[in-house]
């Protein structure tokens, strides 16, 4: 490993996940050194457990976070807004899989959709034609089955059940993919076999993650300088408002001071802003970048919930890989339905531990353990559609509440818009139309998990005063500050976020590098 | 452990085998599987009490739940039938003591392998080899399903066509017609010739 000092002006990344992992194998790649401040420890593939809620325990973040809203969250979970991963690696260990690209319209949401009461809609600065190019790498970079020639995964028991329910109820835009992770050997990582663990981090290696492929691959360039269990508390600046270094504390607690020429914030939507945010100085009072009061603002979770159907056979739908089934038809924009955006459905399978837990929070009797005695002739799958950015939905420091660190946690405010709410119920019954089509003798509506998909939270914006950052990720207040996780998304579209990160990193580090050499930063 | 011992019925009433057997009745109604053995249930009764022996809140929250039950039940709770027993429960399904008792119960009861047969989950399964060559596609009640997209197949329509577009990017990418169940497109205005 390249040991940078500390004193040496480096470029700094927080969090290895999509987007910071992606950024520093980008970097190192062009011969630029790096230091990564991760938070959570480092995991192996072979640490990981069989076992939802030991590996829950072992990878979810989970330091003190508070709730309020009228979402359901705040009741069931309060201290529980965000399934994301404290570990090398971000995110990226925890998620299943899916890889569809946004649409052209769904880059200019405000254009498309015109005004919505409530909504805080914004065309991006950036085009879908601009990200091809990028998405293409990404997908590569990824693996993705049913792109440049990778091979589709196999359908597995819960699939045959949904896609015959998809074929039966008239829609067409149904496969198994795009799904990062591996049907046939590819990129030095073996295929899938199907072990039904993709959420407890995928002992096999078969699943993309920036563990498995972008970080080893930058430290084997010699110029990653990964430092774990590195909670980063602020970035200070200047005399001239440019970020000079970052104070992270190690894992006893005690406080490090990296200097640094560049700034990359990957730490997801609800850590990114809360980081800004306890960077307020008084040249920014409002939290570092924060001249437009928009960093912490407009957080998107994706409209999201999930259908659990009941048979009279069998379906073990917890056999396979949990995401590698996609319908597409419901994704468009078609106001008609009465909403604006799409949504796509997905299958997904929760073993019985999370199953319980999560089918319906505090519920109890004999409605609630006849879903679970059905277990072995369940099939399941997840609506994940586009949400609504509102000003009021934001991560704010709770200053009452403190971590160990001594650190205000961060509040999680959010309310369903009327334009969430309609997509759900749309999707619901579309899923419940689905099963009954195949036989469902029964099916439930399950509220949306403690959130996989956190975006927004920085947003992208051509004006420096409608949001944080420009089309490169760079703050329009500071110019060696970026943002390279999903907190730059200015509208959330219906895809899963995660190919969108990993293509606009790879797109900003593009950027930096070039900036770098031509004294731009 | 310490105990609030100022009143001596509040140790009574503590752990005792007692105290266990009715907290696995309410367990039972309250978590009702058929198939399920006593043991599940008791092992969680257990967790619950070494919880309760870690936390006063807790322990106190058990004690009064314990006494509100056996109120309601006009005597032993364990005495009171399967619907009964729910009633009682229903009215106390809000208090300290049940939400207690619920929630370590949704997290122990279903986290365990003798509760994982019953309900035929197979539990671990990479050192089995995943189940690539163990069923992952034995499903045979319906037909094989297609996992590609055809060939051939019109690619999807992804706005609307009837939408106003306030600009010209958002309105770029598709020219097709399509109807929809309100705004029928442009085939359905076509006139067609009227025959007595």
């Amino acid at each position: 490993m390249n040991a940078i000092d500390l004193n040496d002006d480096a470029i700094v990344i927080i969090g290895s996940g999509a987007g910071g992992g992606t950024l520093a194998y980008e970097l190192t790649k062009r011969g630029i050194p790096v230091v990564v401040l991760e938070a959570g420890g480092y995991l192996r593939n072979e640490d990981y457990v069989n076992d939802e809620w030991e590996a829950f325990n072992q990878m979810a973040w989970l330091d003190p976070r508070t709730t309020s809203g009228s979402w359901r969250i705040a009741r069931d979970f309060p201290n529980l807004p965000a399934w994301i991963v404290k570990a090398v690696g971000g995110t990226t260990t925890h998620w299943s899989g899916a890889t569809p690209r946004f649409k052209a319209h769904e880059f200019a949401a405000r254009s498309t959709y015109g005004r919505v009461d409530g909504a805080n809609l914004l065309d991006w600065p950036i085009t879908l034609a601009e990200m091809e190019p990028y998405y293409d790498q990404a997908e590569i970079a990824m693996g993705s089955t049913h792109t440049h020639g990778r091979k589709p995964l196999p359908a597995n028991n819960n699939y045959t059940v949904f896609a015959n329910g998809a074929e039966r109820v008239g829609y067409t835009h149904y496969s198994t993919g795009p799904y990062a992770t591996n049907a046939e050997e590819y990129d030095g990582r073996p295929a899938s076999i199907q072990d039904g663990f993709n959420f407890q981090g995928d002992k096999n290696r078969s699943k993309w993650s920036t563990l498995v492929r972008e970080i080893p691959r930058a430290e084997a360039t010699g110029l990653l300088d990964l430092r774990p269990d590195s909670h980063v508390v602020q970035i200070t600046h200047d005399a001239n408002g440019r970020a000079d270094a970052v104070l992270y504390l190690d894992a006893e607690g005690n406080l490090h001071r990296q200097a640094a020429s560049l700034v990359s914030v990957a730490a997801n939507s609800i850590e990114t802003p809360r980081l800004l945010l306890q960077s307020a100085s008084p040249m920014f009072p409002d939290g570092l970048a924060n001249s437009s009061g928009q960093v912490g603002r407009n957080y998107m979770r994706h409209t999201t919930g999930s259908v659990y159907a009941r048979f009279d056979q069998p379906v073990n739908m917890y056999r396979g890989e949990t995401m590698a089934g996609v319908i597409a038809d419901e994704s468009k924009h078609d106001p008609d339905r009465g909403f604006a955006g799409g949504y796509y459905l997905e299958t997904i399978s929760l073993g019985p531990a999370f199953l319980a837990s999560f089918v319906e929070p505090g519920a109890w009797g004999r409605d609630f353990t006849e879903i679970l005695d059905a277990y072995r002739n369940t099939a399941g799958l997840w609506i994940v559609g586009e949400d609504m950015p509102q000003e009021s939905n934001r991560i704010t420091l709770n200053t009452s509440v403190t971590d160990k660190n001594g650190l205000p946690v961060p509040n999680v405010h959010f309310d369903d818009h009327r334009n969430d709410v309609a997509m759900r119920d749309h999707g619901y019954t579309q899923a419940e139309l689905l099963y009954d089509a195949v036989g469902s003798v029964g099916s439930h509506r399950t509220p949306p998990y403690p959130s996989t998909h956190n975006l927004g939270t920085s947003r992208m914006s051509e004006k420096p005063q409608d949001g944080v950052v420009d089309r490169w990720g760079r703050t329009h207040d500071v110019p060696n500050l970026f943002i390279s996780d999903g907190s730059q998304f200015t509208t959330g579209a219906a895809a899963n976020p995660t190919l969108t990160i990993v293509a606009l990193a790879i797109r900003q580090a593009e950027y930096i590098a070039d900036e770098l050499k031509t004294g731009g930063i | 452990m310490v105990f609030p011992a100022k009143y001596p019925q509040l140790n009574e009433t503590e752990l005792t085998e007692e105290a266990r057997s009715v907290l696995i009745r309410v367990i039972r109604v309250a978590f009702p599987h058929p198939n399920f053995p006593d043991a599940p249930y008791e092992r969680t009764a257990d967790t619950i009490l070494a919880e309760a022996a870690n936390s006063t809140w807790f322990r106190v929250a058990i004690t009064q739940g314990l006494l509100t039950l056996a109120h309601l039940a006009g005597g032993d709770f364990r005495e009171l039938n399967d619907d009964d027993a729910t009633k009682v429960l229903r009215r106390i399904e809000s208090t300290e003591f049940f939400g207690f008792v619920r929630r370590t119960t949704v997290l122990n009861l279903y986290d365990n392998e003798d509760v994982w047969e019953a309900l035929g989950y197979e539990g671990p399964s990479f050192d089995k080899g995943g189940y690539i060559n163990r069923g992952f596609d034995d499903l045979t009640w319906l037909p094989d399903a297609r996992i590609e997209e055809p060939e051939g197949l019109e690619p999807l329509v992804e706005i609307a066509t009837d939408v106003p577009l306030s600009n010209v990017r958002a309105a770029a990418p598709t020219s097709r017609q399509r109807d929809t169940s309100n705004q029928p497109g442009q085939r359905d205005a076509e006139m067609a010739e009227v025959k007595k």
